[in-house]
């Protein structure tokens, strides 16, 4: 299986699990490196002699859960990324996983993305909890999400495109975000109207020219209405937002 | 003519490591690039090298091309160092022909490394001449070296270590990787590649192969099918992937012109990419004053061409007198590491290509 998909199989994964009970200890590194290649770092890099010692450089790591502090060196000296620190004792209900994460934008410590397990599929939102990028790592950044405990195992990677467009202004005046509106639609707000009553998009300063369209976008996308037959919202005076006293003052010519 | 005691044809790891090796002996030695820069393939992997300390494990090959660069610098005064310089022929009085800058020029040396590297293999499809389609060292070299994206959507044709790496590379420069599939029921690169790639959710597709490139001014759509067990296409399973894009990675075949010319005894050995001299164990081929090291010797690795370059270094230099006290530890050594690189199972294929070749 894992040599066709690249998916390593429930049997691989349970053969490198550390035990429920080490788990509750503390953070321990996970080794998910299946095949004899000649390759060794993992062994040289950890100062605690927990990896066995490679009497021939193609060995599989073989890791010593009691020895690991879960420190990470190894992380970020891995040349397949293989290896992740879980850290189960992170709160009651989320444990940590750490993430090597060669990529750009690194996400902000404090958002939320979307976790993947080792097909790439979404399986739960996490928070980043901690991104170290040190001189030593030579660019491995390594990214902490928490987890809902039982995700530990599965999580692998994940997707910030997510939050970047989730937290995007589609209503500056009113502030409503990308995120919002997907939740709103998927509540069932299906129309220009419902929206802006629900949310104030479009009641600001600018009346809605800058988020009309891209409600529509967005409402189109996730519906499969056509955006020339999608009922407008309903135009009332005035076309920009003026003071009370304006209209107290009442009319001059008349 | 101009001569030298060793010419290196080839300024990748291998002939780096042998020029290193020689000139520390003493030897006078020339280096002869054809690119304006020296580094070879390393100067585009921007991924952690596998491999031992010994080797730079866990450094990024480009920092390695700097690294022995920087080695190098220490036997300045023995190296003479050749960029944009080709080297056309090799002729039978042992002369070198070479192009540099438009103007051409002849090298006489007493010894000859050939580190000439590798080209990329071809596949043949219907339509696989539209523009978009590349080999996937050539996509690298447009990213990493000119910093130049090749598209947005990729679908990549082989998925031995260079084409899962490709991919991790295409997604790093934010270029979306539609999916890798190759002809064999099996990955052929590193698993750890492969589920690097794969947690990203690129599927891999085994026992799959290019039917059909479309594409009316270039690529635009690929038909993939499905291969059973005898590696025949079964239809029906028919998938059009939409790409502008298309990377072939079906491997590379060691660039041995050279040695042809000169005459070296050749050998076809699939196991190790395509036709590659006889050789002994220091590198020497058939010719006398002729060495090998690195892809040219049989595709393998950066880690291993470091290895042969040293090796051939050591034994050329030897043999013009250049003596250590330590030659014979020296040798061993390498010999060894090579052994160590070449023991698992991924190695059985060369070992079993070597004993072919090796005198
Ligand atoms: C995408 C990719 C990923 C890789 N990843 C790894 C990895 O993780 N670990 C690893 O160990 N290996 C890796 N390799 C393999 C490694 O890069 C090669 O095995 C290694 O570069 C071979 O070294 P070389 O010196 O023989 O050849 P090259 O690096 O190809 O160098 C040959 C040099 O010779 C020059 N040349 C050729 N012909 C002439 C001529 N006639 N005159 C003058 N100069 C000439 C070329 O310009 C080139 O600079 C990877 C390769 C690729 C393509
Ligand atoms: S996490 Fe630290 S202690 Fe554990 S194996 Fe890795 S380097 Fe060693
Ligand atoms: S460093 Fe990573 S890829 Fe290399 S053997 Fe260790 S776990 Fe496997």
């Amino acid at each position: 299986m894992l040599e066709r998909t690249g998916i390593p199989t429930k049997a691989e994964i349970e053969s490198i699990t550390p035990s429920d009970e080490r788990r509750r200890k503390g953070p321990v590194a996970v080794i998910e490196c299946f095949q004899k290649i000649p390759c060794n770092p993992c062994y040289t890099s950890c100062k605690f002699g927990a990896i066995r010692e490679f009497k021939d450089i193609n060995e599989r790591p073989v890791l010593d859960f009691d020895k690991c502090t879960g420190c990470g060196i190894c992380v970020v000296n891995c040349p397949g990324l293989a290896i992740f620190i879980i850290d189960e004792t992170y709160s009651d209900t989320e444990a940590l996983v750490k993430i090597p994460y060669e990529f750009v934008p690194l996400p902000y410590e404090g958002i939320f993305v979307t976790a993947l397990n080792r097909e790439g599929k979404p399986i739960c939102r996490a928070k980043v909890v901690k991104v170290q990028n040190a001189k030593f790592q030579d660019k491995t950044p390594v990214v902490s999400l928490a987890v809902p405990k039982e995700y530990s195992m599965e999580v692998r990677f994940f997707n910030i495109d997510d939050y970047f467009s989730d937290s995007t202004y589609i209503c500056r005046c009113e502030e409503l975000t990308l995120g919002e509106l997907r939740e709103l639609i998927r509540m069932g707000y299906r129309t220009l109207d419902e929206i802006k009553r629900i949310s104030r998009a479009g009641m600001g300063p600018c009346q809605g020219r800058t988020c009309r369209q891209l409600i529509m976008q967005e409402l189109a996308k996730a519906t499969g209405q056509k955006m020339e037959e999608m009922p407008m919202t309903t135009f009332r005076p005035p076309v920009k937002a003026i003071k009370l006293g304006a209209l107290t003052g009442g009319v001059d010519n008349e | 003519m101009k001569t030298v005691e060793i010419a290196v044809i080839g300024g990748g790891p291998a002939g780096l490591s042998a020029a290193i090796n020689a000139a520390s002996l003493g030897a006078k030695v020339a280096i002869i690039e054809r690119d304006d820069q020296l580094g070879g393939q390393l100067r585009k992997q921007t991924h952690m090298f596998f491999g031992s300390k010994e080797q730079y494990a866990s450094t990024r090959g480009i920092d390695i091309a700097v690294i022995l660069q920087e080695e190098l610098k220490k036997y300045r005064n023995n190296v003479e160092i050749y960029t944009d310089a080709t080297v056309l022929g090799i002729y039978e009085d042992g002369v070198l022909t070479i192009e540099q800058g438009g103007k051409y020029m002849k090298l006489k040396p007493e010894r000859i490394i050939v580190a000439t590297g590798a080209s990329e293999k071809f596949l043949a499809f219907p339509n696989n001449d539209l523009p978009g389609i590349y080999g996937a060292g050539a996509v690298q070299t447009l990213m990493n070296i000119y910093g130049v994206k090749p598209g947005n959507n990729v679908l990549m044709v082989g998925a031995g270590n260079i084409g899962l790496i490709v991919s991790y590379q295409l997604m790093q420069a934010g270029v979306n990787v539609k999916a890798i599939i190759d002809a064999a029921p099996k990955i052929g690169g590193y698993l750890v590649h492969a589920s690097k790639v794969r947690r990203m959710g690129i599927p891999i597709l085994t026992s799959h192969s290019v039917k059909y490139a479309h594409g009316k001014d270039s690529l635009e759509k690929v038909t993939i099918w499905q291969l059973d067990d005898q590696w025949k296409p079964i239809v029906g399973t028919e998938q059009d992937i939409e790409a502008d894009v298309m990377c072939i990675s079906v491997g590379l075949s060691p660039l041995a012109e050279l040695l042809w010319q000169i005459g070296c005894k050749m050998v076809f050995v699939p196991e190790l990419g395509g036709h590659v001299p006889l050789r002994n164990e220091n590198m020497e081929t058939s010719i006398k004053g002729i060495y090998i090291a690195g892809d040219v010797a049989g595709i393998e690795e950066a880690s291993s061409a470091m290895v042969e370059g040293r090796l051939a270094g050591l034994c050329a230099a030897k043999s013009l007198g250049y003596d250590t006290e330590n030659f014979e530890k020296l040798r061993h050594e390498y010999l060894a590491q090579l052994n160590s690189l070449r023991s698992g199972p991924v190695g059985e294929k060369i070992i079993k290509g070597l004993s072919k070749v090796t005198a």
